[in-house]
């Protein structure tokens, strides 16, 4: 379009003005004035009006504005963690590796938000992660009316909410509209509470509120679903701010159990004004407002979690004041955390199943290694409507012949414990073999008893008479080597040749759900730790975890009964009958070992071990 | 030539399209959803969250409300959102509060607090860095290795150089990381064993990733370019004096590099969309574990739009290799 030359000239004059421009020809004068000025700064997408002495340097001929720059410094290098200071935690033994799917306590589904949200908030009970007994939260007293229907919470008045500010690498309250600290009330635990049970946020964790007054109708639990005139209206739901400290729930019936349930992240407070403010997004790093003992420092998603001491957390003897300030976790898997820390860049760590047999074998770490009990039970289930499994005799025999002793130092070899029955020791109200129930199968397999039963059955008194049997289980490493080890067993003990048949993950559960095969695998884990949590809510006749198509109109009535008996010894007493119908008498499963957790912790760790997959930190120091 | 774009861009819409279709539909017949869990969902609490996040609604429905929210703009009035349903990779202001907003990917049913936007905007960036860095690293050692291995055939430098890609090529990144992490990040301490954003933990899993494309790529370019050398012209280049090196990049190169191309669109595909092995042993936080776990955990957003992106990726990438033969061999002109 233009010319070259005129395309030079237009050149020449650009930097001819540039220079000029430059150089001016006055030399400009400059005056050095003090002003106070009133700046707004823009701190972590919030407004804070500060008012600073700034210097502002006038010249002349021309105002230069300048950067204002603010006078305070950050406190804290934000990335770097001092390590005297810092817990830097790699165990993914309870809740597997990866990132933390989510912190909003609606929400929270699996092991790993569960316990990282467990250090941010605090429900109106705490459950001791060691002995799992009911200790005061955030409720420094309770009591249940007589007929233990109406449960009242008195609030500590003294925690506020708080959240971690950026800029100055501290800790803050969070200040309402008139600038006065926002502190945990009851009217926060009453929005989570029915913000749970909104059938809009469709929590996976909701239906354990059902035992509240009207919950389970206004969250689309009844019959009618929707069209029931209780649907989403959640003031119905029995649960009330009598004052700002004290906390009322209605129950529908009587339960043992329900201070258990109440230190449940379902029963979290949370922050009104935040979520209506952020929606989904509250829990990001830098927005989120917590109270608990530690706050989130930051959260990097698939790359790692830091969380630093909250100095406004008031302390109690349930749950103290954090002494480590920062707590500091990568998501990796679990081969490269170990290797973290053999190199000492890790401080506690789950021990690869690969690498037991090394680390027991070494001296340094074989000091670190601790084995502690893990609340969940593996078991084979069986169907029985599908024959051979319809005759108890034949699930009996079954069940005898299993070594299970065998199949945990041989095969798991993860310190597991052999199982007996299904509610693993350490509930409350289950049976113990430390308390001296001794029942069900033996830990060896007996296979003289075995053929016995077998005899003993009708239709199959030899292993030739059986049917073909399918073994059926998810495509997991672990599990197709146990199945491997009992269709061993069964061959060696039995005669009997069993099948196996392995399927990926969710195709197994649909299969479970539909059609049930002879004998299949599964394992259980605690949500709250009460032998009613895997008795009743597993095998209880219209349970929707029963796959064994098996119902029992008197275990039913007995674990109804336990649910509701307050004194202890009762309900020990119930759940052990319920237990011995279930595996004596009818032989409903084939209950194999009682989980553990393996992991190693540095010497300078001073640590409690939680029995239900969750950990307290604050409970925690260092001596580095 | 740009009519021709036009309709290959063109064509990508199409693909597209016939991608999300067959994925869609293979996605939901698979059985099991996304909420099936070893502990089961009382059926209240699992129509809920598939009212949420209408899985209620018929198949074509979902399909082209999914549809919808990818291709079809809108423009709000409302404030932002912090709902994750409504989550758009594109958002831009047009004043007096109105948002122009375009692409919603969905949200990922088993991270309850992500969307597939988050994933493109935080784990994809890292997974196109660590690709790229391996392609590089391909192509810089594959190229040299296969020009040598060719022009020095069956002598010693030709086995080593084709020793050297057998191993590459042969030995799984699952074996070679780890033996890589424990020499040079544990022994040696040269580098770190994880992790992702200083060169010291970059190195490692660019290496690991590249070796295997690099052994390809070598050994292609040693087969094309034996055959290119063997031609006429070049005996003529020869005759007429001019340089060996100057024969071997400016003449026999380029026209050895038409197969050689065509294999560096796709592999630049795969390396750049994330790779599972690699990004888990060294922790780098990338989207190939999304692609794998997606499927595992039926998280329908997730796979549609790991996989939507994979194909346009994959599309595009043989785009500039078709533009790249132009380049390469006069002789070829597109209409």
């Amino acid at each position: 379009m233009f010319s070259k030359k005129a395309v030079l000239l237009l050149v020449v004059v650009a930097l001819l003005s540039m220079i000029a421009a430059g150089c001016g020809t006055a030399q400009p004068q400059t005056i050095t004035v003090v002003e106070t000025v009133v700046v707004e700064k823009e701190v972590q997408g919030e407004t804070v009006t500060v008012v600073e002495t700034v210097e502002v340097v006038k010249e002349v001929e021309k105002v230069v504005t300048q950067e204002v720059e603010v006078v305070k410094e950050v406190a804290v290098d934000p990335d770097a963690l001092p390590p005297e200071e810092t817990l830097f935690y790699g165990d993914d033994s309870a809740s597997g590796s990866g990132d933390i799917p989510t912190l909003d306590p609606s929400l929270l589904v699996d092991s790993k938000s569960i316990q990282w949200a467990r250090e941010l908030f605090v429900g109106p009970t705490r459950l001791n992660e060691e002995n799992n007994e009911v200790e005061p939260g955030m409720a420094t007293e309770w009591e249940v009316s007589d007929d233990g229907l109406v449960y009242t919470f008195k609030l500590r008045d003294d925690v506020p909410w708080v959240k971690y500010n950026n800029a100055t690498g501290e800790v803050e309250q969070v200040l309402d509209d008139e600038g006065n600290p926002r502190i945990v009330n009851a009217n926060d635990f009453v929005y989570g509470i029915r913000r749970t049970l909104d059938p809009a946020t469709a929590s996976d964790y909701s239906y354990v509120n059902w035992l509240i007054v009207n919950a389970q109708e206004v969250n689309g639990g009844a019959e009618d679903g929707e069209e029931n005139p209780l649907y989403g209206k959640l003031e119905e739901i029995g649960i009330r701010a009598v004052d700002d400290f004290t906390l009322e729930y209605t129950l529908k019936e009587p339960a043992a159990f329900f201070p258990a349930i109440a230190e449940m992240w379902i029963n979290y407070a949370q922050p009104q004004w935040l979520i209506e403010e952020k929606g989904d997004r509250w829990i990001e790093s830098g927005v989120i407002q917590t109270y608990g003992p530690y706050a989130l420092r930051e959260w990097v998603h698939d790359v790692s979690v830091t969380l630093i001491a909250n100095p406004f957390w008031p302390g109690s003897d349930s749950i103290p004041k954090p002494s480590i300030k920062y707590v500091h976790a990568e998501f990796l898997e679990e081969s490269p955390q170990f290797a973290n820390y053999e190199a000492g860049l890790v401080d506690v760590v789950s021990a690869p199943v690969t690498e037991l047999d090394r680390i027991k074998a070494d001296p340094t770490l074989s000091e670190e290694l601790n084995i502690a009990p893990s609340q969940c039970t593996y078991y084979y289930g069986f169907n029985v409507t599908k024959p051979p499994f319809d005759d108890v005799n034949v699930r009996k025999a079954f069940s005898y012949a299993v070594d299970r002793t065998l199949l945990v130092e041989n095969v798991t070899k993860g310190g597991q414990e052999p199982a007996r029955w299904f509610s693993r020791p350490g509930l409350l109200a289950g049976p113990d073999p430390a308390a001296g129930d001794d029942f069900g199968p033996p830990v060896t397999a007996d296979p003289e008893k075995a053929k016995e039963f077998l005899a003993a059955s009708t239709q199959y008194p030899t292993a030739g008479d059986l049917p073909e049997i399918n073994l059926a289980m998810n495509q997991t490493e672990a599990h197709v080597k146990i199945g491997e080890a009992i269709q061993q067993m069964w061959k060696e003990n039995l005669g009997v040749e069993v099948n196996l048949v392995i399927q990926e993950w969710k195709v197994y559960l649909e299969t479970l759900d539909e059609d049930p095969p002879q004998i299949w695998r599964l394992g259980w884990c605690s949500d709250y730790p009460d032998a009613s949590n895997f008795l009743k809510d597993v095998f209880r006749s219209d349970s929707g975890n029963n796959h064994t198509k098996w119902g029992n109109e008197e275990f039913d009535r007995i674990v109804d009964e336990a649910a509701r008996e307050t004194d202890l010894a009762k309900r020990k007493e119930l759940y052990l009958q319920a237990e011995k119908i279930l595996i004596e008498d009818e032989a409903v499963i084939i209950p194999l070992y009682w989980y553990t957790e393996v992991n190693l912790t540095k010497p300078y760790v001073t640590r409690t071990y939680g029995t239900g997959g969750q950990e307290s930190f604050e409970k925690w120091s260092l001596s580095k | 030539m740009a009519r021709y774009i036009a309709r290959r861009l063109l064509w990508l819409l199409v693909v597209v399209f016939f991608v999300s279709l067959i994925t869609f539909g293979f996605a939901r017949a698979v059985p099991g959803g996304p909420f099936s869990a070893e502990k089961k969902l009382p059926a209240a609490v699992l129509a809920q969250l598939e009212k949420k996040y209408n899985l209620d609604a018929p198949l074509w429905q979902q399909y082209l409300s999914y549809m919808g929210d990818i291709l079809i703009p809108r423009i709000t009035g409302e404030a932002v959102e912090g709902s994750l349903l409504s989550d758009y990779l594109i958002n831009i202001p047009l004043g007096s509060d109105l948002t122009f907003q375009w692409m919603n990917f969905g949200p990922s049913y088993k991270d309850r607090s992500r969307t597939v936007n988050d994933i493109f905007r935080e784990n994809l960036p890292v997974s196109f860095e660590l690709g790229f860095y391996a392609f590089i690293l391909a192509v810089v050692v594959g190229l040299p290795l296969g020009v040598v291995a060719a022009l020095k055939q069956n002598t010693l430098w030709d086995y080593l150089a084709m020793s050297v890609a057998i191993f590459g090529v042969s030995v799984p990144s699952i074996a070679l990381g780890p033996i890589f992490i424990w020499l040079f990040a544990v022994e040696l301490a040269w580098f770190l064993p994880s992790g992702w954003g200083s060169w010291r933990q970059d190195v490692l899993p660019a290496v690991v990733l590249g070796v295997g494309s690099s052994a390809v790529i070598a050994r292609l370019t040693r087969a094309s370019l034996l055959q290119v050398v063997r031609e006429d012209y070049i005996r003529t280049a020869r005759a007429k004096g001019l340089r060996e090196g100057v024969i071997v990049v400016r003449h026999a190169l380029r026209n050895s590099l038409i197969p050689v191309v065509t294999v560096m669109g796709p592999i630049f595909a795969f390396l750049v969309t994330g790779t599972l092995v690699t990004e888990t042993i060294f922790g780098v936080p990338g989207m190939g574990k999304y692609f794998v776990g997606s499927i595992t955990n039926r998280d329908y957003p997730v796979i549609m739009g790991t996989i939507l992106f994979f194909a346009i990726i994959i599309v595009l990438a043989n785009l500039i290799v078709d533009l790249m033969y132009a380049w390469l061999d006069p002789r070829i002109r597109y209409t």
